[in-house]
């Protein structure tokens, strides 16, 4: 009896300085712990696949290593060698926007795109800070789902969709007489015609890259007899046909031509896959960009290419790396990054994760989070790339989402409402949930599953239909990932 | 621009020519689900209904018809739900050509955290030939209970999930009181479209490689002409270039008892869909 009254004495003052604590499931938040569950990763650092490690063939541990360097590198506009920023920009470099919990992840707690000005990586002359990005909102992108028609309002029937850079070069000492205007953002905040995407985190990209369409094909059919509501497509390459798989609508085909759009598209920066400046949409429906915005790191296009001359050095291996564009080395580098390792006791021990990966399963959020998808092809990198389980937590297709995460974007055969099943691996150390990064807490990123025209209303509801000891279950093996 | 409305649509479900009742036109209201195509009338009861409706139908002919739940967000905890869908078996990507080989193929895909109550098993419930399967996980402490029943070439699934039993009962009870289905819709055949039954053909031309399947599902008049035409999915260009050929179609009338009669059946454009590895084995 007094063990008991101790015990409630004890937990008395948590319940009145935490209710929810004792009343609710609550999400156990970021992970502490080893970056990405690796041992010996750091936010600098992070760990490549095995084989890599070992530098199995020899002289890929050289190429990751450089590749992680120039994700790092911050552009410039014409000064320096890391040049080619711009003329319009969302970062200057890879590295800040993926950041969380390592380089190569998603966005960051403190974010970077809010000092942008501050900082002078755009002047404050002539950008001003979008009011959607805040200091410690997620890194985003922004879209104008629609064209504006002549009065200025959204023009239902001229679809767009396109990423509208939110800063510009000018004004910045190295960005010659290059005059741009921001687009109007808060013209679109006003008329509803602007939707957000964060970063992908690109952890074991390169599993997600080896597995067969046969692989996908085999297990869509098998998730195809279930009972919850759930259908589900692939979103396939304009080009062949084959099953495309990286961001938020698995709009892209493969790493090369995700790192030549991104650094086209987010940094500005032409290379061999993307070789034209990218005006604006509603800029490329107009005459282009003006010719003082063109050529502006002064050594011709693209402004990233392969390295035909580089400087000797004894190490063979490291000489080879720096021969690469930009490109290939930033698609090299997600391709060997090594996918996060799940914890089995934290959060909340290992029963409860055992337990919240059983209800995981049975109330459906396996058949589109597909725990793991055996086996990769075999790898002609590295041995660690094939012949393995991908654990992403991902069927790869893409799903309707409903109207309440809709956000009128197109993008191949996805359209405004589709969005790929989010690999859940590294979910534990993840800050910002969904396309647009609008939840932090994964309750109400689970909730955000459930409404009119998703594929995923009966799934939410069979969480919903748990009790809360139970969603706490599944919340700790959630932030177990 | 209005929120949390879909404006920006990929392959979606449409339909050209004469005008009839689509599977996924449905209703909840007062209490009922109500589908015309499918001659339902489903009563679960006024404190139940519908907040959410379902998707498109799937490439694979999936439809959910209705998400059915109690009236209350305050009331749903533990009452659980009730899923009311479809499966065309002109499209499904599973081997089954009837209920009964669909609702097996379930069973034999269901995962090793559910135990199974009630194997697949032929009852008969309103006059109708439903198959029944029971199943639950322990883990979740729900109970799922499956009635499946086969209209128009398409296998119509009752799903009640939940954990207590005497509300589920209640609400699979409430399919007894279905009415009969009234009669006059077309004949199903499958594959009907082949060599000996088309007369005249204009291949559809898709100007751009999608690479989607655009599965259709068309009513054939007693003249042999095509009347009405169902994309369960397809992009608004592939819709017009498909409707525009088939206008053009002619098949021999299928006759029943001596009479013409109005055949329905289904075409896959576009990227013909995969053989089902299960099919193979």
């Amino acid at each position: 009896m007094k063990k008991l009254v101790a015990l409630a004495l004890l937990l008395f003052p948590a319940v009145l300085v935490f209710p929810r604590l004792a009343l609710s499931q609550t999400d156990p938040g970021v992970r502490p712990g080893p970056v990405n569950g690796q041992i010996g990763a750091t936010q600098g650092n992070p760990l490549p696949l095995a084989s890599v490690n070992s530098n199995n063939p020899a002289g890929v541990l050289d190429f990751f290593d450089n590749g992680l360097g120039r994700f790092q590198e911050e552009e410039s506009v014409s000064g320096g060698a890391d040049k080619g920023l711009g003329p319009r920009f969302n970062f200057n470099s890879c590295s800040g926007c993926h950041a969380q919990p390592a380089v190569g992840g998603s966005s960051p707690a403190d974010n970077p795109q809010f000092q942008v000005i501050t900082q002078g990586i755009a002047s404050g002359s002539t950008n001003r800070l979008p009011s959607f990005i805040t200091a410690h909102g997620p890194t985003l992108e922004a879209r104008f789902p629609f064209f504006t028609s002549s009065s200025g309002a959204p023009n239902r029937n001229a679809p767009n969709g396109g990423v509208e850079g939110l800063f510009t070069v000018s004004g910045r000492p190295d960005a010659g007489s290059c005059n741009l205007q921001q687009p109007d953002f808060r013209h679109a905040q006003q008329t509803n015609n602007i939707i957000f995407r964060i970063p992908t985190p690109t952890f074991g990209a390169g599993l997600i890259e080896f597995i067969d369409d046969s692989t996908l094909l085999a297990n869509q059919e098998a998730q195809t007899a279930n009972n919850f509501g759930v259908g589900g497509a692939f979103n396939r390459n304009g080009n062949d046909g084959t099953i495309a798989r990286f961001g938020w609508k698995a709009q892209n085909k493969s790493l090369l031509i995700f790192a030549g759009e991104a650094y086209n598209v987010e940094m500005g920066i032409t290379n061999e896959l993307f070789a034209q400046e990218r005006p604006l949409p509603e800029e490329e429906q107009g005459s282009g960009l003006p010719a003082n915005c063109l050529n502006l790191a002064g050594r011709g296009y693209p402004e990233d290419a392969t390295n035909f001359n580089v400087a000797s050095n004894p190490d063979q291996a490291a000489q080879n790396a720096q021969v690469p564009a930009d490109v290939v080395l930033l698609a090299e580098f997600m391709r060997l990054l090594a996918p996060p390792v799940p914890s089995t006791l934290a959060p909340g021990g290992s029963q409860s994760i055992s337990n919240g990966f059983a209800l995981f399963k049975a109330v459906g959020c396996a058949t589109c989070h597909t725990p793991a998808v055996k086996s990769t092809q075999p790898s002609n990198i590295t041995a660690s790339l094939g012949n393995a389980t991908v654990r992403a937590f991902s069927d790869f297709e893409i799903h309707h989402m409903g109207s309440g995460l809709a956000d009128n974007v197109s993008q191949g055969g996805a359209g405004g409402d589709q969005f790929r099943s989010a690999p859940l691996w590294g979910l534990g150390q993840r800050i910002f949930f969904l396309h647009d990064g609008r939840a932090t807490n994964l309750l109400a990123a689970i909730a955000a599953h459930r409404s009119n025209g998703s594929e995923a209303t009966q799934v939410e509801e069979n969480f919903s239909s748990l009790s809360r000891g139970q969603q706490q279950d599944v919340l700790n093996f959630l932030r177990s990932l | 621009m209005p929120a949390g409305v879909i404006l920006v649509k990929g392959a979606w479900s449409s339909s050209a020519g004469t005008a009839i009742p689509l599977p996924e036109d449905g209703a909840v209201a007062n209490g009922k689900y109500g589908n015309a195509y499918f001659g339902l009338e489903y009563a679960f009861g006024s404190d139940w209904t519908q907040r959410y409706e379902g998707p498109p139908p799937s490439e694979s002919g999936y439809y959910v018809l209705a998400q059915i739940e109690p009236g209350t967000e305050a009331q749903s905890l533990g009452q659980g739900h009730v899923l009311i869908a479809a499966q065309d078996l002109f499209f499904t990507r599973n081997p089954a050509h009837d209920a009964l080989e669909l609702i097996h193929h379930y069973q034999e895909h269901l995962g090793v955290e559910y135990r199974v109550q009630r194997p697949p098993s032929k009852v008969r419930v309103a006059n109708r030939d439903f198959v029944r399967f029971d199943y639950l996980s322990r883990a979740a402490g729900l109970q799922w209970h499956v009635l499946a029943t086969q209209i128009r070439c398409h296998v119509v699934l009752f799903t009640f999930t939940g954990s207590d039993t005497q509300i589920t009962r209640r609400l699979i009870d409430s399919i007894g009181t279905m009415p009969q289905a009234p009669g006059g819709a077309p004949v199903c055949i499958k594959d009907y479209a082949n060599a000996e039954t088309v007369t005249e053909r204009e291949d559809p031309v898709l100007a751009a490689p999608r690479f989607n399947p655009v599965p259709v599902r068309i009513v054939i008049d007693t003249e042999g002409r095509v009347k009405h035409i169902h994309f369960l999915s397809a992009f608004p260009d592939q819709a017009k270039s498909i409707a525009d050929a088939l206008s053009q179609w002619r098949f021999k009338p299928l006759i029943v008892g001596g009479h013409p009669a109005e055949v329905e059946t289904g075409l896959m454009f576009g990227r013909p869909p995969r053989p089902s590895t299960s099919a193979l084995h």
